[in-house]
């Protein structure tokens, strides 16, 4: 069978689990550790779509339909409290039916809640809430989740490959033919054949492009997160509004954490934290749970979200976060390269499907996927098997 | 305002055959004079700007996958929950855990941290606090990840493992407990665990486990409790 590269130890874990069960030989580089660009760096959120209902109902439906194949897959790295849109004011209350008719069109399970019901959950909240909308939002653990896949890829012979970073991509004619990377634990370059490459580098993947030449429509957006050293929901609160910033508290563990700003950027290797962006969470978090703002900071973070540019949205909060894969021999005639861009942490399984279902086209191969149904290793495995 | 201040990391730097033996190299960063920045951010500041060469393991950076932790003036703590504003040396010294083979820089390999902790044990436990509400229809208990994030700061600290390389350690004692707990039908194979050569009786009580775990698991109350079951095994 085929020996792919997968450059980008994000969602490339998902595809390499993918393509391993399809039978391909795998190979994936990673330039730092599994998981350190954007898919291990989110505030943790299983979407259960609903936030996307009002704007982008084709991410709604994915998230919906993969949030329930990862609780299948993966349950030991989920916390299954389920999600509320709560809405604040008059203007939240707007949106109740829209949002209702919405959920049932993306098919998302949803319960109305009035207000003191609402409260009876979750006694944090601002008492003077409208109402709420219950759904099957979850907590994931952003490493160990997707280090299950990793887990899984490497038991069925995949190779992995952390701290060897991509520094050129080798072509022979219009086909590419292998990369060739510096381990970093050895200052070592060397060079890797492959039949075909796979660009899954996230917000670096127009880096990767761009060593052969391509422009991709990618668009970096960072986000900017804070957790507080205290647990004050059980469930995900998600602001009813239409999406914005500061419009979410997760709970993990120990912790609340207030998302998410965003803004356009260039480059995902020189983003800075801009000024006022932790005090505008802690306003708009005041205003769901109040008791928020009597914490300092336990920890203020970003991470590149890596978003498919598809049209000329400029409000990074509504570009849409479906997901796409290029073909370049296709687009570019560029043979052998493929780039999957775009998505969320809740998609990535979807998203390595896709991709995997092209590679299969390209290369004749009648193999389906498999990955809806075989439950993951455990996350611990991943340390047995490298 | 937040104007700008110099800080020097004095890194401990080793690359099998190219940075061999490891040496110390000094690192100046500008980081807001509130020293709000974490070590991490510093460790990526340094990546970014001045040594794309430069190792360490890190992800979620807000101190919940347990990747990052490195011995910071000699303690080990997490790169990305420790604030400048909480350490007062100058220069800083960061190493790679203590106690862990080194891979290259402030990489360690934790394959041995995991030999002793079943990867098939449960990483869920039930919210147990006591305010909580009762959850509604369709959820029987709130659930809620385990504390512990498997970041190797109690097995770094923990001189009894220094002197004895038999003794599993705080974190994997602490991963029997908690399997212990939820799991009634496996509580005669944990115990025995815990009783065996490589158990309990390797703990000193020295507590530093305790002291330095970043997530406040306590690993040394978890080795009591299992002391206590050996003794005398809880029937509920």
């Amino acid at each position: 069978m085929e020996h792919i590269i997968i450059i980008g130890g994000g969602i490339g874990g998902a595809l390499a689990h993918d393509l391993t069960l399809r039978g391909f030989r795998v190979t994936l580089v990673e330039k730092g550790e599994l998981l350190s660009g954007a898919s291990g760096r989110h505030h943790g959120l299983l979407h259960s779509g609903a936030r996307y209902v009002l704007h982008d109902l084709k991410a709604a439906r994915e998230c919906a339909e993969e949030n329930g194949i990862l609780r299948r897959i993966a349950p030991d790295a989920l916390e299954l409290n389920d999600g509320l849109f709560v809405a604040l004011n008059d203007a939240d209350m707007a949106l109740w039916d829209r949002f209702d008719e919405k959920c049932h069109e993306a098919g998302i399970i949803h319960t109305q809640l009035t207000a003191s019901q609402t409260l009876a959950l979750e006694p944090e909240l601002v008492p003077t809430l409208k109402g709420a909308f219950r759904v099957c939002d979850a907590v994931m653990d952003a490493w160990r989740l997707p280090l299950q896949f990793f887990a899984t890829a490497l038991s069925n012979g995949a190779r992995i490959r952390t701290f060897t970073e991509v520094i050129s991509i080798q072509t022979s004619g219009r086909s590419i033919v292998g990369v060739e990377v510096v381990d970093h634990r050895f200052n070592r370059v060397e060079t890797i054949g492959s039949d075909l490459v796979v660009n899954a580098a996230g917000p670096w993947a127009a880096k990767v492009a761009a060593m052969v030449g391509l422009k991709i429509p990618l668009r970096t957006v960072p986000g900017v997160m804070v957790s507080v050293p205290a647990r004050l929901n059980r469930m995900v609160i998600n602001r009813l509004h239409p999406a914005g910033e500061g419009d979410i508290i997760v709970p993990q563990r120990n912790l609340s954490i207030m998302g998410t700003t965003a803004w356009m950027a260039e480059d995902p290797d020189s983003v800075q934290i801009p000024r006022g962006h932790v005090t505008r969470l802690f306003e708009l978090g005041k205003q769901l749970i109040p008791r928020i703002r009597q914490y300092a900071p336990h920890a203020v973070w970003h991470a590149c979200r890596p978003l498919l540019d598809v049209g000329p949205e400029q409000d990074p909060m509504r570009i849409s976060r479906t997901s796409d894969c290029l073909d370049h021999a296709e687009r570019d005639d560029l043979e052998g390269f493929v780039t999957v861009l775009g998505g969320k942490a809740t998609t990535m399984r979807a998203m390595a499907e896709q991709t995997a279902d092209l590679i299969c086209r390209n290369t004749g191969r009648d193999r389906h996927c498999r990955t809806r149904k075989a439950a993951l290793k455990p996350y611990r495995a991943y340390y047995e098997y490298h | 305002m937040n104007s700008m201040e110099m800080f020097k990391f004095r890194i401990r730097r080793y690359k099998p055959g190219a940075i061999d033996p490891p040496r110390f190299e000094t690192f100046e960063v500008a980081v807001g004079q509130d020293r709000s920045a974490s070590i991490l951010d510093c460790l990526e500041q340094i990546r970014l700007n001045q040594d794309p060469t430069l190792m360490y393991r890190h992800s979620c950076h807000h101190g919940s996958c347990g990747t990052c932790a490195c011995q910071i003036n000699g303690t080990p703590r997490l790169a990305c929950t420790t604030k400048l504003s909480q350490l007062s040396a100058d220069p800083l010294i960061i190493e790679p855990l203590e106690g862990f083979d080194c891979i290259a820089d402030l990489v360690v390999n934790m394959d041995d941290f995991f030999k002793d902790i079943d990867c098939k044990w449960s990483y869920l436990q039930t919210d147990q606090s006591a305010d909580a509400p009762p959850p509604p229809g369709g959820i029987t208990t709130w659930s809620r990840l385990e504390d512990c994030i498997e970041c190797g700061c109690c097995v770094s600290a923990c001189p009894a493992v220094q002197v004895n390389s038999a003794f599993m350690g705080p974190a994997a004692l602490t991963a029997v407990h908690r399997q212990y707990r939820k799991f009634r039908q496996q509580r005669e194979r944990l115990l025995a665990i815990a009783g065996g050569h490589r158990g309990v009786k390797g703990c000193h009580r020295a507590l530093v486990c305790s002291k330095v775990c970043p997530t406040r698991v306590y690993p040394a109350r978890h080795i009591d409790e299992l002391r206590r079951q050996l003794k005398t095994p809880s029937s509920t």
